[in-house]
């Protein structure tokens, strides 16, 4: 048996697959610790998993931590270069900067076998590399998401500039950049999905993951009442500020529609919800699916993830970060359409919504990504890689010994 | 030279700018373009709010009028981030004009 830490940074899109790939581990009699630079309340974690945050050296940065997370919410009124400064600069760098001192101790303390990073939470490889621990990094997202920003020269030099400076805070003087495990990288999509057919060998896209703890209630038998075709929306867990002005929006197309919407949201942000709306903060996404017809959603990664394991079609409405990509990659994909955010027309949304439930080739082209996904193995060929790691270093350390 | 002026270009800098705000309007569209005001100093992305999916249409417009003798997307990747964020129209117009 090994033990396992994973790094994860202060998001849900990013931490919820660690979590589902985490229980699996835990399932397989493995020890399994996270390490996080904010707490996560304990029903989201796997039964025998710890969450640890190192609060006595992050202290001095909370003001700072709370500050860039606030500033998150800035990215739905942000263009694509500030958006990529605000993730890179302002964001990913500040915090594995933040995070060194506190996961360094823990690392010494609870000696991992191996390490799993986050792909943007920099601090685990970093440490990793400095403690000459084997790791691996997790991708939740389709991997080349700055791939065309970076074919431009002087956004790639900005880029390279920036990690090889906070490589040499950490005293790494290598020309590698070694935030990214050079190993193995978990990468929770399929390739032909992700568009990435030549993808180096040690990206190993397993499709998406699940199984994370989810108590969250649903009535599902007031689902089970509805008769018309039931619509998924949400804007994930990010981007709270503009939720009421595109919920205002979805209530324009769709009031009195032949249709349940279940929206995904503070239902306090509108005084007035119609009738055929179902509303609820907090929902158990997964479960919820498999009841669907169809989903709208802004491109955040597990959404999408889990309309097309659920081979629904889907309608995407990217506002920021990724979502742009991975709009382009649900239209390539044929299992929906994108429409433009932020001058969204209601009667635009509603005719979207229509063509998928009416032309069933959307649905077709979801199943067939569904079926790559479940070929890619999830969760069982996630630990059976991480298995095979472990055992590779642990047998190599012996031998040095 | 000026017989080489193929017939729908422009031929100052006026008309460039009329053209480029012509494409600005349709990509937003009927029921938005009364809610801004496209100006040769507005920036594409802190006063036309314009997002990715509608800048890929802007370039698209102005690769297809203008011609090939402008590597429009070219020349944006050669900017830097600061660059970029701060891109307005009248950059476009003068960069349409050098490459007469």
């Amino acid at each position: 048996m090994a033990k396992f830490l994973f790094v994860v940074p202060p998001f849900f899109g990013h931490i919820s697959p660690t979590l589902s790939v985490g229980a699996s581990l835990l399932a397989k009699g493995h020890e399994v610790l996270w390490v996080g630079i904010t707490d996560l309340a304990d029903e989201y974690i796997p039964e025998g998993g710890r969450f640890l945050v190192p609060h006595r050296e992050l202290e001095p940065h909370r003001a700072e931590i709370n500050r860039i997370l606030r500033r998150q919410d800035d990215g739905a009124a942000l263009s694509g270069p500030q958006v990529l400064k605000l993730a890179l600069e302002e964001t990913y760098i500040p915090f594995a900067q933040m995070m060194r001192e506190g996961l360094m101790r823990l690392i010494d303390e609870h000696k991992p076998d191996v390490i799993i990073n986050d792909c943007i939470t920099f601090a685990g490889g970093l440490c990793a590399y400095s403690k000459g621990i084997p790791y691996v990094t997790t991708t939740p997202v389709p991997p080349d998401v700055m791939g065309d920003a970076l074919q431009a020269p002087k956004i790639f030099e900005w880029q390279q500039r920036l990690m090889r400076a906070l490589q040499q805070e950490y005293g790494i003087y290598t020309d590698d950049f070694v935030m990214h495990s050079a190993q193995m990288n978990l990468v929770f999509t399929s390739e032909s999905f992700a568009r990435m057919p030549l993808a180096m060998p040690h990206m190993k896209f397993v499709g998406p993951v699940k199984g994370r703890p989810n108590h969250t209630f649903f009535d599902f038998n007031a689902l089970d009442k509805v008769t018309t075709p039931k619509v998924f929306i949400s804007l994930g867990t990010l981007l709270v500020d503009i939720r009421k002005a595109f919920f205002e929006k979805v209530i324009e197309a769709f009031r009195d529609e032949p249709l349940t919407i279940i929206a995904a949201t503070d239902p306090a942000i509108i005084e007035d919800w119609p009738a055929n709306f179902m509303v609820q903060n907090y929902v158990p996404q997964t479960r919820l699916m498999p009841f669907m017809d169809a989903v709208v959603c802004h491109g955040g990664f597990n959404t999408v993830n889990d309309a097309l394991l659920n081979g629904l079609p889907l309608l995407v409405t990217p506002i920021t970060y990724d979502h742009f990509h991975t709009a382009g990659l649900v239209v390539h994909s044929g299992a929906g359409l994108k429409l433009r955010y932020k001058r969204m027309r209601a009667e635009d949304l509603r005719a979207g919504v229509q063509t998928l439930l009416q032309d069933s080739a959307y649905k077709t082209a979801s199943a067939r990504v569904r079926d790559g996904f479940i070929a890619a193995g999830g969760n069982d060929q996630a630990v059976a890689y991480l298995e095979a790691f472990a055992a590779s270093v642990t047998c190599n350390s012996t031998a040095i010994v | 030279m000026d017989s080489l002026v193929p017939t729908h270009a422009p031929v100052n800098s006026e008309d460039t700018f009329a053209v480029l705000k012509t494409f600005i309007e349709e990509i937003i569209g009927e029921d938005f373009k009364d809610e801004i005001d496209i100006r040769r100093d507005s920036s594409f992305t802190a006063d036309l709010e314009l997002d990715s999916i509608e800048i890929v249409a802007f370039s698209e417009k102005v690769k297809l009028h203008f011609g090939s003798k402008l590597d429009f997307t070219g020349w944006l990747s050669n900017m830097d981030l600061d660059e970029l964020i701060a891109l307005k129209l009248s950059d476009v117009i003068e960069y349409i004009e050098a490459c007469r």
